[in-house]
């Protein structure tokens, strides 16, 4: 045998069994877990901050369009100056204290004016009742077996006092009353309309700031063309308003250019249609605060004399909230509605509302600081696990 | 021969004897009937269980029912059997004609236990008209549940409810 | 030149935030359990606008009541709780006292008389609400009538609250019993829903059976066996005048029921022992065969519009329901749970047909889809059978019999939940209740 031979052989066995059995002898690491951590610069943690506050912020901002916060309030800081880029191309020099403000100042100044805001809306909303027609029961008419035309004069001239008297109410309101210029010739063959039925509800309305909704005079212009968005909950829509804001107050705009105008009016717009004024928000609400407000509506909600079809319907109502808890009676609305007719979807609306009201008579158990999360509520009932097991 | 002369005598005298009104003891006829013909042919009060060409007969000694198994209109063996006696009695009498009712238990709704009751009278009628009764002489009626004997909510009474009843009408005694 | 830019920058920065506010939208949650409870109403007296109509307005007030309360889906809140009272039809209503009471319907009314006539009118409030509900109605009739006056009343309010159709101004034909089982004397009677207003149309010498409304409501079709065997009679209400409806010698005809359209009657024929489905036009008599088999066919119930029939049958080796085409034609079957199933009855609403079912001993009113599914028993005794619908196809009639030698039927009402089972007020006992449609 040739030395060679048992070399090479040697070799290659030495080689197969590391191969085969050279783990054994290594240490086993587990794998290390990374966590995944992006690396954002100090600019841009600002940034984050900033931009959530003025969210909040913002809200109450819109209001104050002329709240000069000019420059003074400058409390906060610098770091905004990413979170506002595009924006400013002159201000370079001052604007810096400028777009940083914006941010934390027009809360201060906000929260300043808000109690002035509401105020006129709450007398208003306090006269509509009282003149609506309440107590006046329609003329029965004789008829055999029929329903009757109730004639109703009252209530149309009723209708154009309340308009007049109540341009501050929010953007709902003017829309119910819309609505019921029409309810009348109509609803005396068929179902008042909740919408009809709303306006004459009787001072639930606090005098207590009823929304922060939309500045005063916004409603005023937007008679008409809210019109239409009517079943829709009240959310901060930022394309409704756009139309009708041109003649929103503009703050300082001294509209020389028409562009100017138009971007601020525009600009200016959105903020004054979204509804969530100078509420605090907060939080989000926990879950255990959304459960206790959906038990108490639950236990309420009585389905026992509903139709069978009307157990088959889903509705989604939406509510506006005062700051005490109550809901707002007259705000109460459908929203949308499926899986049946819409006789059923009604029947189905009026007990959802029912349990609205009543459980709400007191005020549900809400948190006022987050006051700005529940302002508004769309309450979806379906039915589907009451239905006749 | 003188004991064959009292045996004649004491026979037509006995025969004579029992030429009497059969009604004349009313009601108790055929009680009376029963125990004078007792152990003999003779004493056949008419009309009574032991005239075997009345009714009582018909009703008692041959069976005017059949009884049927829950659900069933098939007829027993027993069944068959009263049927046969029934056919033989009614192809002696030919004066007589017969509507068989048909009757079911409680134990059931009221439509369907009609046409249950429809069907065992039919099956009763059926075996007649195959013992050579004609078919003009039996007709059918169903009572359903509507005419139980026994009223009691248990097999024992549903068991005598579920029958097929030959009621005999026409002749003598009709 | 600073404003314009303070101006711009705020008109920006306000288009971002209002842009992210939008994002935030309202709080959404779902609710998904609720009570099932008998809504709370108060209805007071009605008010007597002529001299003489004081206890017609008590009266009426009371019958409105009970329709509400006996249907289970309403509960009274009763006089002795109510704060204010209403004293004028025409008055405002004051919601607070209302509301503090939790009477969350209210009703009020008004009755006057003038000889022989009577007018009745009502409001519905919703009280919390605060407002009316659907528009007042005024009804005129005879003073006899007050009932149904305040069966139109308590049908209108609980349309408007519930969203189905009434059912209070209706009649009930029914077989009226008396005496033992194994002696009953039977009698054809005729009632309103609640039992008041009992008239007897036949007397008690022969077995009727089955009594079956016309759509219209002025006849009713049944079977008699005043001719020694089951005949099917019709008879006009108004004039308690029959006739028979012919059949051949040796047969047996029973089980009859009204087409939608009240011109054909559907049946039973028994010939030969065999029992199938006709038709027959109760003009010409014309009759035609629907079935052809050796199995029990009977208790055929048409579909509302007319082109169906569901009915019994024992063809698969026990009773089971089936559907047919009203002119005939090939059956499917639709029952298929364990037990028997019989004496169907098509819903007036079309959705549901009504059976008695036998299981184990036990007897059951119970109600299933068209197609079978959906089957859901609505009670259970020794012996129910026999369901007919109320106008609105909510609820149910039924006969229930007790058990033993001392046993009686007599009649009871169930709601198509299952809930409310409770007995209907006849003077002897009852059975095979048939209801009215809805009375014009």
């Amino acid at each position: 045998m040739h030395k060679g031979h048992y070399i090479s052989g040697a070799g290659h066995l030495g080689l197969i069994g590391w191969l085969l059995l050279g783990n054994i002898f290594t240490s086993r690491t587990e794998p290390v877990e990374m966590q995944e951590v992006s690396v954002i610069s100090a600019a841009q943690y600002d940034e984050m901050v900033a931009a959530a506050q003025s969210a909040q912020a913002e809200a109450a901002a819109k209001p104050a369009p002329e709240p000069a916060p000019e420059p003074e309030p400058t409390p906060e800081p610098e770091p905004a100056p990413e979170a506002e880029p595009a924006p400013e191309p002159e201000p370079a020099p001052e604007p810096e204290p400028v777009p940083e403000p914006v941010a934390p100042p027009p809360s201060e100044e906000v929260s300043e004016q808000a109690p002035e805001l509401p105020e006129p809306p709450a007398d208003v909303a306090v006269l509509a009742p009282e003149e609506a027609p309440v107590a006046v029961p329609r003329p029965v008419e004789r008829v055999a077996p029929e329903p009757v035309e109730a004639p109703d004069p009252e209530a149309r001239t009723d209708e154009v006092l309340r308009e007049a008297a109540t341009p501050d109410a929010p953007a709902e309101k003017v829309v119910e009353e819309a609505q019921e210029a029409t309810a009348p010739e109509e609803a005396t063959t068929q179902i008042v309309t909740e919408a009809a039925e709303a306006p004459k509800a009787s001072p639930n309305q606090s005098a207590r700031p009823p929304a922060r909704r939309p500045t005063p005079p916004a409603p005023q212009v937007a008679e008409k063309p809210v019109e239409t968005p009517k079943p829709e909950t009240p959310k901060p829509a930022t394309p409704k308003p756009e139309t009708p804001k041109p003649e929103a107050p503009k703050p300082e705009p001294t509209t020389d250019k028409d562009a100017v105008a138009a971007a601020l009016a525009e600009a200016m717009g959105t903020p004054d249609a979204s509804p969530a004024p100078s509420a605090p928000s907060g939080p989000p609400l926990s879950a255990g605060e959304k459960e206790s407000l959906r038990v108490a509506v639950s236990s309420c909600w009585n389905v026992g004399s509903l139709s069978s079809e009307a157990l088959r319907t889903t509705v989604v109502v939406s509510v506006a909230m005062n700051q005490d808890g109550t809901p707002q009676t007259n705000s109460i609305k459908l929203t949308s509605s499926s899986g049946g007719s819409q006789g059923a979807a009604d029947q189905a609306f009026e007990a959802a509302r029912r349990a609205i009201i009543r459980c709400g008579a007191r005020g549900y158990q809400l948190p006022v600081e987050k006051f700005g999360q529940w302002q508004n509520i769309e309450m979806t009932f379906n039915p589907e696990r009451m239905r006749i097991k | 021969m003188n004991r064959i002369l009292t045996a004649t005598l004491l026979i037509a005298a006995l025969a004579v004897s029992a030429c009497t009104n059969p009604d004349r003891f009313g009601a108790d006829g055929m009680n009376n009937g029963a125990a004078n013909g007792a152990g003999l042919n003779g004493g056949i009060v008419p009309g009574s269980v032991n005239d075997p060409a009345s009714t009582a007969y018909f009703q008692q000694a041959i069976g005017d029912r059949v009884l049927f198994l829950i659900d069933q209109s098939t007829l027993t063996p027993e069944g068959q059997a009263t049927l046969d006696g029934q056919a033989a009695w009614l192809n002696t009498n030919t004066d007589y004609q017969a509507v068989i009712e048909g009757h079911a238990d409680e134990q059931g709704t009221r439509e369907y236990n009609l046409a249950l009751g429809a069907r065992r009278a039919n099956a009763a009628r059926e075996y007649l008209l195959s013992r050579g009764i004609a078919a003009s002489r039996l007709r059918v009626v169903s009572y359903g549940k509507e005419r139980p004997i026994e009223i009691c909510s248990n097999e024992a009474c549903y068991a005598k409810n579920r029958r097929a009843v030959t009621v005999l009408a026409g002749g003598l005694t009709s | 030149m600073i404003v314009r830019i303070l101006s711009i920058c705020l008109a920006l920065i306000g288009g971002v935030a209002s842009v992210a506010q939008a994002q935030d939208g309202p709080l959404r949650i779902e609710i998904t359990e609720g009570v099932i409870e008998p809504l709370p109403f108060a209805v007071p007296s009605f008010q007597p606008e002529s001299g003489d109509a004081g206890q017609m307005a008590v009266d009426l007030a009371r019958v409105v009541s009970e329709d509400l309360v006996g249907s289970g889906l309403f509960r009274e809140v009763p006089a002795s709780a109510y704060i204010s009272t209403v004293s004028d039809f025409n008055a405002p209503i004051q919601y607070a006292d209302w509301k503090a009471i939790n009477a969350q319907a209210l009703i009020t009314g008004a009755v006057s008389v003038s000889g022989n006539t009577l007018n009745v009118k009502f409001r519905l409030y919703d009280v919390f609400s605060g407002a009316e509900l659907g528009t007042g109605l005024q009804f005129a009739g005879t003073v006899d009538g007050w009932r149904r006056m305040a069966h139109k009343v308590a049908d209108a309010v609980y349309s408007r609250i519930t969203g189905e159709g009434g059912y209070f101004d209706s009649r009930v034909v029914y077989v009226s019993e008396t005496g033992p089982k194994d002696d009953r004397a039977k009698r054809l009677a005729v009632m309103d829903y609640d039992g008041a207003n009992v008239r007897y149309l036949t007397d008690s010498s022969s077995i009727v059976l089955a009594p079956r409304f016309s759509p219209s409501g002025d006849r009713i079709l049944y079977t008699s066996y005043e001719s020694g065997f089951p005949r099917i009679y019709v008879l006009d209400i108004g004039s308690v005048q029959r006739r028979v409806l012919e059949s051949a010698e040796g047969t047996m005809s029973f089980a009859p029921r009204f087409s939608p359209s009240g011109n054909t009657v559907v049946y039973s024929l028994t010939q030969g022992g065999n029992t199938d489905i006709f038709t027959m036009d109760i003009g010409t008599g014309q009759s035609t065969r629907l079935t052809n088999t050796p199995a029990i066919e009977t208790a055929p119930s048409y579909s509302p519009d007319g082109s169906r029939i569901v009915f019994e049958s024992d063809r698969s080796g026990s009773q089971q329901l089936y559907v047919m085409p009203a002119s005939g034609g090939e059956a499917t079957r639709i029952s298929f749970g364990e037990g028997r199933y019989g004496t169907p009855v098509w819903s007036p609403r079309g959705d549901l047909v009504a059976f008695t079912k036998q299981n184990k001993g036990r007897f059951h009113i119970g109600v299933m889809r068209l197609d079978g599914s959906e089957e859901r028993l609505l009670t259970a005794s020794f012996l129910d059978e026999g369901p007919t619908w109320a106008p609105n196809g909510r609820v149910i009639m039924f006969a229930r019999e007790t058990q033993g030698a001392g046993g009686a039927s007599s009649l009871y009402s169930v709601d198509i939940s299952g809930r409310n089972l409770k007995p209907v007020r006849t003077q002897e006992g009852g059975s095979d209740p048939s209801w009215s449609p809805l009375q014009k």
